[in-house]
């Protein structure tokens, strides 16, 4: 075949499994029936913290229909471990979890016990007759005051609850706190959330006792490690552990991590021989799947009157809940990467602790760390610039790092801990602001705010800028099979909808030169599969993307050692490989390849957004109006998926900001445990979400690109919460990532009441 | 307890009764514990677009159409089915392409993970037939019955003002 080679990488092309589920086809883990399957339901603490005396399985086992029960009894001292070495330390590793709780419970939800049964109405039943006997001790619960001595311990073994204090310095902050024109301090929280994806987890495991190998269907995001955890827990050999990912109805970081429930499941799978099916209810999945981003920061941030940031100075206690799971000390160390964000401060200070509470343990949730920082940080600077009486975008423009500077380094200085340094390899941060602005309309919005405001009207806009570190690595391995039909590619990745499988087969099509249609491209099974990390830090395109384009130059070495040629001879065009005048062979014989992209540090991009807000008093409601985000993609595979996932991350910051909040009351149990609880915004709250890519390549990868899944929601909360400071200007200081009716209504009718200085809504 | 076929008229929570439901035009005859819900019996009679977001009424995912009407499904008993007319997703398409509201869904990116979208694709056929003037407020309003975590349900309003369009325009 000849012709124009197809330009595939960039192309709008539409989103590959569409058809399928919207006929209503897609498999999802709750629709795998098996032959003999049994039902498996979690029993769970009912108390936030307290002595577990006894658990009594024996009037459930009792109900018809009943199979079998287990609690911390009946399986071996087993600990879910940390899954990134460099979220790992000593002392993390000695506050993990077990499947089920042995002495004591430590959040509400927490498991105790398991029970199977015929029929999931009667495991359900049965759940309800396990006696757990509990006597209830004080919740640790305040994030600061979580290391005070008259505080009791949520790991009394352990001797603290604080996991792990987190050092960063970089520059002299004493010396330029002297020197400054003005030093504006703070106390700001972060409320705590859940990712929520529409469909609960969930998993189906069985056990074939005839070739010994064990399948698990509901595997996502991490597959290989959930494989090898599994394996090492059911003292079976991995290749003996298939992990298969079918449809999965959203992920947003929560949803594949191992939880206590992977492991039950796969150990009653094998225990009982038969297909055990667990399928999480929303009151489970609110208690039991990771929470997210609650935080406490007291910030001071240091400028001159001129409007040059000088410095910062942060104590901070990030909150992991009852235990460190799966993504170690993520929940503190991704904040600490990301509060310096885009400005050239000459000085800053973190200390960030990790501690421990008697709630759900937290992990990543969609821009996790980053979006946190990003609204304290953003906050912080708005706050400054009112100090200065200046205008808050032009106090962000003056002090964004220049594009000469790059690359830059924040190079940890004395006193910080063992720390990677905080880089940024390139990018042109002013001149993505003011395309930021332009997106936005800035000037209209300003325009907007007067008339509104002209009009009796609360009106604000609100601005933030934002660094996003993403595409961790260390490597992700790629298969290409040629075969009649085209290519087959086969990746370790996972997908949440976000639609990977059509940007790696737009990136295989377009450097092999084959129609779109010929490439498919396998990530579900293991068993099938090379080598590799999975589906977060928004790497899979990068590092799987980039693996395919090591795999196709290996096919073009293999190539020109089949024709006789030099491999720069080689071309790839419509399904074969030529060599100048050596004549050509087809994809399919050029065998099985593999290639590798190897990954060091993270990948920096800068990205910002805009709203426009207003605020009624009588009811404390904000309404966001226009939303506009601006993010550098490095080089975007596919345009049309890339906004569809900035559009929805942003909406789901909006809605974030608006309405959601995991509360708690005094005793650590949860308030928001129902969907009507736990308020996720519809099409009637949000705004339409105006999106634009900047494209400013990347040198850290050959194909250029940079994370692009979740930034979306790294500037929500930050322009959000500008935008309601903004709207009710002296009436209420906006102290909280959350602005809810309840917050905003308080702050402005009782001035003792700052927004979100503290209490979840429901004290308020 | 007694069975169906005892004078008594109560059955125990596991004895299974009979239930005639007519299932995209198709007689389905299931037997169901009265207290299963006419979602769990839609399952597990086969139809798996029938999904569960929260079993509470409040997510909307596990929407049919009972006599033309959009019900959430995980809120009614299977029983309470008895002869009624169901609709469910596989109604909508002809074939193995996709009928024009699925289309306007594909055309619009109102779906990232797919697991939603039965339940509001339901949903607005429902409104296409009892409101087929509906306006964007109108259609903003129904849209947000139900939850869309990926797109927010933005791009939904979009792909049912595409298919209402279309309806009107006769096509």
């Amino acid at each position: 075949m000849s012709g124009p080679r197809s330009r595939l990488i960039g192309s709008p092309e539409p989103r590959r499994k569409n058809r399928e589920l919207l006929r209503g086809e897609g498999t999802y883990v709750a629709d795998i029936r098996l032959e003999g399957q049994l039902h498996a339901r979690v029993v769970r603490s009912p108390a936030a913290h307290g002595r577990l005396l006894g658990v009594d399985t024996s009037e459930a086992l009792g109900i018809p229909g009943v199979v079998a029960a287990l609690t911390a009894a009946d399986i071996d001292d087993i600990r879910i471990p940390i899954r990134l070495p460099f979220a790992e330390s000593p002392e993390a590793n000695r506050v993990l979890q077990a499947p089920l709780a042995t002495d004591v419970v430590r959040y509400v939800g927490e498991p105790v016990a398991v029970v199977v049964a015929d029929d999931p109405y009667a495991a359900e039943d049965a759940a309800e007759h396990v006696l757990v006997d509990i006597d209830e001790l004080e919740p640790v619960l305040d994030l600061a005051a979580s290391s005070e001595s008259s505080q009791p311990l949520v790991h009394e073994h352990f001797g603290s609850n604080t996991v792990n204090r987190l050092a960063y310095r970089y520059g002299d902050a004493a010396a330029v706190f002297e020197q400054a024109d003005v030093v504006v301090h703070r106390r700001l929280r972060v409320h705590r959330l859940a990712a929520a994806p529409m469909e609960t987890r969930g998993l189906v495991a069985d056990f074939d006792p005839a070739s010994g190998v064990l399948t698990v269907w509901g595997g996502a995001k991490v597959k290989h490690f959930t494989r090898g955890l599994l394996s090492t827990v059911l003292g079976l050999e991995p290749t003996d552990v298939r992990v298969i990912e079918v449809e999965v109805g959203g992920g947003f970081g929560t949803r594949g991590e191992p939880y206590p429930e992977d492991i039950l499941v796969a150990l009653l799978a094998q225990r009982l021989q038969r297909p055990v099916q667990w399928i999480e209810d929303r009151w489970e999945h609110m208690v039991a799947t990771n929470h997210a981003r609650e935080q406490e920061h007291d910030i001071e941030m240091a400028a001159d009157r001129d409007g040059r940031l000088l410095g910062f100075r942060v104590r901070g206690w990030c909150d992991h809940g009852a235990y460190v799971r799966t993504q170690g000390l993520l929940p503190a160390v991704l904040p600490m990467f990301h509060l310096p964000g885009p400005y050239q401060w000459q000085a800053f200070s973190m200390d960030l602790d990790a501690v421990l509470t008697n709630r759900t343990p937290v992990g990543t949730y969609r821009g996790p760390g980053m979006t946190e920082a990003t609204f304290i940080r953003e906050r912080m600077v708005d706050l400054v610039a009112a100090e200065l009486q200046m205008d808050p975008v032009q106090l962000r423009r003056r002090n964004l790092i220049a594009e000469e500077s790059m690359p830059f380094t924040f190079m940890p200085g004395p006193g910080s801990g063992a720390v990677m340094p905080i880089m940024y390899q390139g990018g042109d941060f002013p001149a993505a602001f003011d395309e930021l602005l332009d997106a936005a309309g800035y000037d209209q919005l300003r325009d907007w705010r007067r008339e509104a405001r002209s009009g009796g009207r609360h009106a604000g806009v609100g601005v933030s800028a934002y660094i996003e570190f993403a595409a961790v690595g260390p490597f992700e391995d790629v298969d290409i099979v040629g075969d009649d039909q085209g290519v087959v590619i086969k990746a370790a990745v996972g997908s949440l909808g976000q639609g990977i499988e059509t940007a790696l087969a737009q990136i295989a099509a377009e450097l092999l030169d084959v129609p779109l249609d010929d490439v498919a491209v396998e990530f579900h099974d293991t068993a099938e599969l090379p080598q590799g990390f999975g589906a977060f830090a928004s790497r899979s395109t990068v590092l799987a993307g980039n693996a395919i384009a090591a795999a196709v130059d290996e096919m073009r070495a293999k190539a020109a050692h089949l024709l006789g040629c030099a491999p720069g001879e080689v071309e790839f065009r419509g399904g074969v490989a030529t060599g100048g005048d050596r004549g050509s062979v087809r994809l399919a014989e050029i065998g099985p390849t593999r290639g590798r992209f190897e990954k060091e540090g993270l990948t920096a991009s800068f990205g910002g957004a805009v709203c426009s807000v207003s605020v009624d008093p009588a009811d404390g409601r904000v309404r966001v109006h226009r939303f506009a985000l601006a993010h550098d993609v490095g080089r975007a595979v596919n345009p049309r998926l890339l906004r569809g996932q900035l559009a929805g991350a942003a909406a789901q910051g909006i809605g974030g900001a608006l309405f959601e909040e995991l509360a708690f009351d005094g005793n650590g149990q949860p308030l928001s445990v129902t969907l009507a609880d736990y308020m996720m915004p519809t099409a009637a709250e949000l705004p339409d979400v105006e999106v634009a890519i900047i494209e400013h390549g990347s040198g850290s990868n050959p194909l250029g690109i940079k994370g692009g899944g979740e930034a979306g929601m790294v500037g929500s909360f930050g322009a959000v919460a500008n935008g309601v400071a903004d709207a009710v200007g002296e009436g209420a200081e906006v102290l909280s990532s959350s602005v809810s009716p309840a917050r905003i209504w308080h702050a402005l009718n009782d001035p003792s009441e700052p927004a979100g200085t503290g209490k979840p809504a429901q004290e308020a | 307890m007694t069975g169906s076929g005892s004078p008594h008229p109560w059955l125990g929570p596991d004895e299974a009764a009979p239930v005639a439901l007519t299932v995209n035009g198709t007689a389905l005859e299931v037997r169901v514990p009265p207290r299963r819900t006419l979602a769990d019996a839609l399952r597990d009679a086969g139809c798996t677009s029938v999904r569960l977001g929260c079993e509470h009424g409040v997510c909307g995912t596990c929407t049919i159409l009972l006599d033309g009407s959009a019900v959430r499904s995980c809120l009614m008993l299977a029983v309470q089915g008895q002869g009624h007319h169901i609709e469910t997703v596989e109604s909508l398409a002809g074939g193995d392409g996709l009928g024009p509201l699925q289309q306007a869904f594909d055309d619009n990116d109102a779906l990232q993970c797919g697991f939603c979208t039965p339940g509001f694709l339901m949903l607005i056929e429902s409104l296409m037939r009892s409101e087929p003037g509906a306006g964007e407020e109108r259609v903003r309003e129904v849209v947000s019955s139900n939850l869309c975590r990926c797109t927010g349900g933005g791009p939904v309003v979009a792909a049912a003002q595409q298919a209402l369009a279309s309806n009107r325009d006769g096509r």
